[in-house]
């Protein structure tokens, strides 16, 4: 249907419909229209192939052509949506890849989280984990309203989150040796489990590798040994003897 | 047995009672205790039965400890029944309360009327395909590109999906046969509900080429009703259902249209409007009606056919309530007005042979006889106010 005479086949269904229903070809017939056609004669489907001029994302205005013989190129594209975070999200994981694996929460509060946060108080706001994201929008807000650059900003932020993250594994930490001081038991950990499984699978092999070398040690001693011939000739000696 | 599962194995029952030797031995071990006594010298009869004595006297002995052991842990067992149901009221005020809890199908058992940009968000409606993949003629649908997706512009999303939801309540106030199509890996449950909802057909196998523009020879003796507008099965018609044509639906909807090109085409052929779900690489000239959406992922579909559902049901209500007040939509098809025309003649005919019966049969001094007295009321009523304005004989 997007190509050729009948690309406008189900566009035009309505259309085709009244059409062939006012015909006069049989006059006097009894012709009632399907039921939606009186459905849909208020409702046009709307219009197919236009391509506007798409909405520009880009933080800078394009720029224009060097020469004004080249005509634009990719004008009808649609752009690329950026943010102004967006290179200093890039630049924080890059330092701090590990950051990536934490836990990340993706409750929101009522979708315009954003009204709740104040980056001029810090890193440490409602609602909010503390996580490169947190380095982020602070680092963002120190650029545009203390004016620093965009390195100043990232170490004062970074640092800023150093220091919280160390209170954080401390604070930790010191609550699970409370808790072991009160004979709290933690279970083993992910890698214990993980390497005990491991052990198991090698065991596992181990003896089946043993096995397989019992068996193959065999196999090539009764190969050797000739003993399916040993009867026969024993056969064949007893009569002479 | 490992010493840490005992407490779970024997419950808190075992635990509460203050233990006791004997008892806890015979529970922790898995061997049977056997005592070892010096064998005796052979023929020395007097010192065996001195031990077989020791031993019954013994046994009796553990027997017995271990009876009362028995009795004191029965006895024991509505107290701590009583412990164990007081603890429970204690504590079962403790802890937070979840007033919502989030529940996957939800959005499927109970959809809403309409959809908010901020659903269709949370939804995932936005999300397109690769930029590479895209079909230039969505351009319109297209927000921007992030991370090598297009991005789907929920502005127009909302406004094509209320576009389609009056084109589906529509039809079904118009009493259109509705069907909807989603042949995906695990689109069953929406499109069944939706069609529960808007009282339409679903398919959600595949869809048999031909069911439309060769309906005589693949739907041939399918299974039909004739209802009247109040949707009240009517008896009468079973010559005619014997002999009519498959139906063909009145508007097909299509969650995913790449799939069923061969289904859209054969309904732009015999003039059916479509409603289809388009991703930005679908074409939007192989439906009637576009909502452009991701088509890829359950929830985005299960919103959008949620919306649509429910504006069938919307029409489907209106439509009853009408016909309550006697205000009927919709017409008589070709076919079944045909065959009641063709049942009244007959019967008009066959009344006119009973009247020139009576009449031959009749003496000439009495009076004559009208058409109309050997007629029943149905058929004066035809007679007055023209063929099908019976609605029993519908």
């Amino acid at each position: 249907m997007a190509r050729g005479p009948n690309r406008l086949l189900a566009s035009r269904v309505h259309r085709t419909a009244t059409e062939t229903l006012a015909s006069t070809v049989y006059p006097n017939t009894y012709n009632p229209s399907p039921p939606w056609v009186t459905a849909l004669a208020n409702i046009p489907p709307s219009e197919i192939w236009t391509r506007p001029y798409p909405a520009q994302h880009a933080l800078t205005p394009n720029r224009l052509p060097k020469s004004r013989k080249t005509p634009p190129k990719n004008l009808y594209r649609p752009t690329k949506i950026v943010f102004p975070e967006d290179k200093l999200r890039r630049a924080f994981y890059a330092d701090h890849p590990w950051e990536l694996a934490r836990p990340k929460l993706l409750m929101e509060i009522d979708g315009m989280d954003a009204r709740y946060r104040d980056w001029s108080k810090g890193l440490r706001q409602p609602g909010m984990k503390l996580s490169g994201e947190s380095v982020v929008q602070r680092q963002l807000y120190l650029m545009q309203t203390a004016q620093m650059s965009r390195s100043q900003a990232y170490d004062v932020a970074r640092k800023e989150f150093y220091k919280l993250r160390r209170f954080e594994e401390t604070e930790a930490r010191i609550a699970r040796e409370e808790a072991r001081a009160y004979g709290a038991y933690f279970g083993k950990t992910v890698n214990q489990v993980g390497m005990e499984l491991e052990d198991k699978e090698y065991n596992a092999w181990l003896k089946w590798a043993g096995e397989e070398i019992e068996g193959q040690e065999m196999e090539r001693q009764a190969a050797y040994a000739n003993d399916v011939d040993l009867p026969v000739a024993e056969e064949g000696v007893a009569p002479d003897a | 047995m490992i010493v840490r599962n005992f407490g779970l194995r024997h419950g808190r029952q075992v635990l509460s009672v203050p233990p006791s030797a004997p008892s806890c031995l015979r529970l922790l071990s898995t061997e049977t205790i056997t005592r070892t006594t010096t064998a005796p010298a052979a023929g020395n009869e007097e010192a065996m039965e001195q031990l077989a004595a020791l031993s019954a006297t013994h046994a009796a002995r553990e027997a017995r400890i271990a009876r009362s052991q028995q009795r004191l842990e029965i006895a024991a067992i509505p107290k701590n029944y009583k412990k164990f149901v007081k603890y429970q009221k204690e504590t079962e005020n403790l802890g937070s309360e979840i007033e919502r809890r989030y529940l996957p199908d939800e959005i499927i058992r109970n959809p809403p009327h309409d959809a908010s940009l901020e659903d269709l968000l949370a939804a995932q409606c936005h999300m397109g395909h690769h930029v590479s993949r895209w079909n230039p003629a969505n351009a319109r649908y297209i927000y921007g590109q992030r991370s090598d997706i297009h991005i789907i512009s929920l502005e127009q999303t909302a406004a094509h999906l209320r576009r389609a939801a009056r084109v589906v309540e529509e039809v079904a106030y118009h009493g259109g046969l509705i069907l909807f199509v989603g042949n995906r890996k695990g689109q069953m449950p929406i499109v069944t509900r939706m069609a529960e909802l808007a009282g339409a057909c679903h398919l959600f196998q595949k869809w048999t080429p031909g069911c439309i523009t060769n309906k005589d020879v693949l739907l041939q003796g399918g299974q039909l009703k004739i209802v009247n507008e109040k949707d009240e099965e009517l008896t009468g018609f079973e010559e005619h259902l014997r002999d009519c044509r498959p139906v063909t639906p009145d508007l097909v909807v299509c969650l995913n249209p790449l799939e069923n090109y061969a289904m859209l085409r054969e309904c732009a052929v015999a003039t059916v409007p479509t409603v289809g779900v388009i991703d930005t690489d679908a074409d939007p000239s192989w439906v009637t009606y576009q909502i452009p959406a991701n088509d890829d992922s359950l929830r985005s579909v299960a919103l959008i056919a949620g919306v649509l559902g429910r504006a069938g049901e919307r029409g489907q209500q209106r439509r009853l309530e009408d016909a309550k007040q006697g205000v009927v939509n919709w017409e008589t098809p070709r076919d079944v007005r045909g065959h009641i025309d063709r049942v009244n003649l007959k019967l008009k005919l066959e009344a006119a042979e009973r009247w020139e019966k009576k009449q031959a049969e009749l003496g000439p001094g009495e009076k004559e006889l009208k058409p109309a007295d050997l007629m029943t009321e149905d058929e004066v009523l035809a007679e007055m106010f023209g063929p099908g304005a019976v609605p029993s004989r519908r």
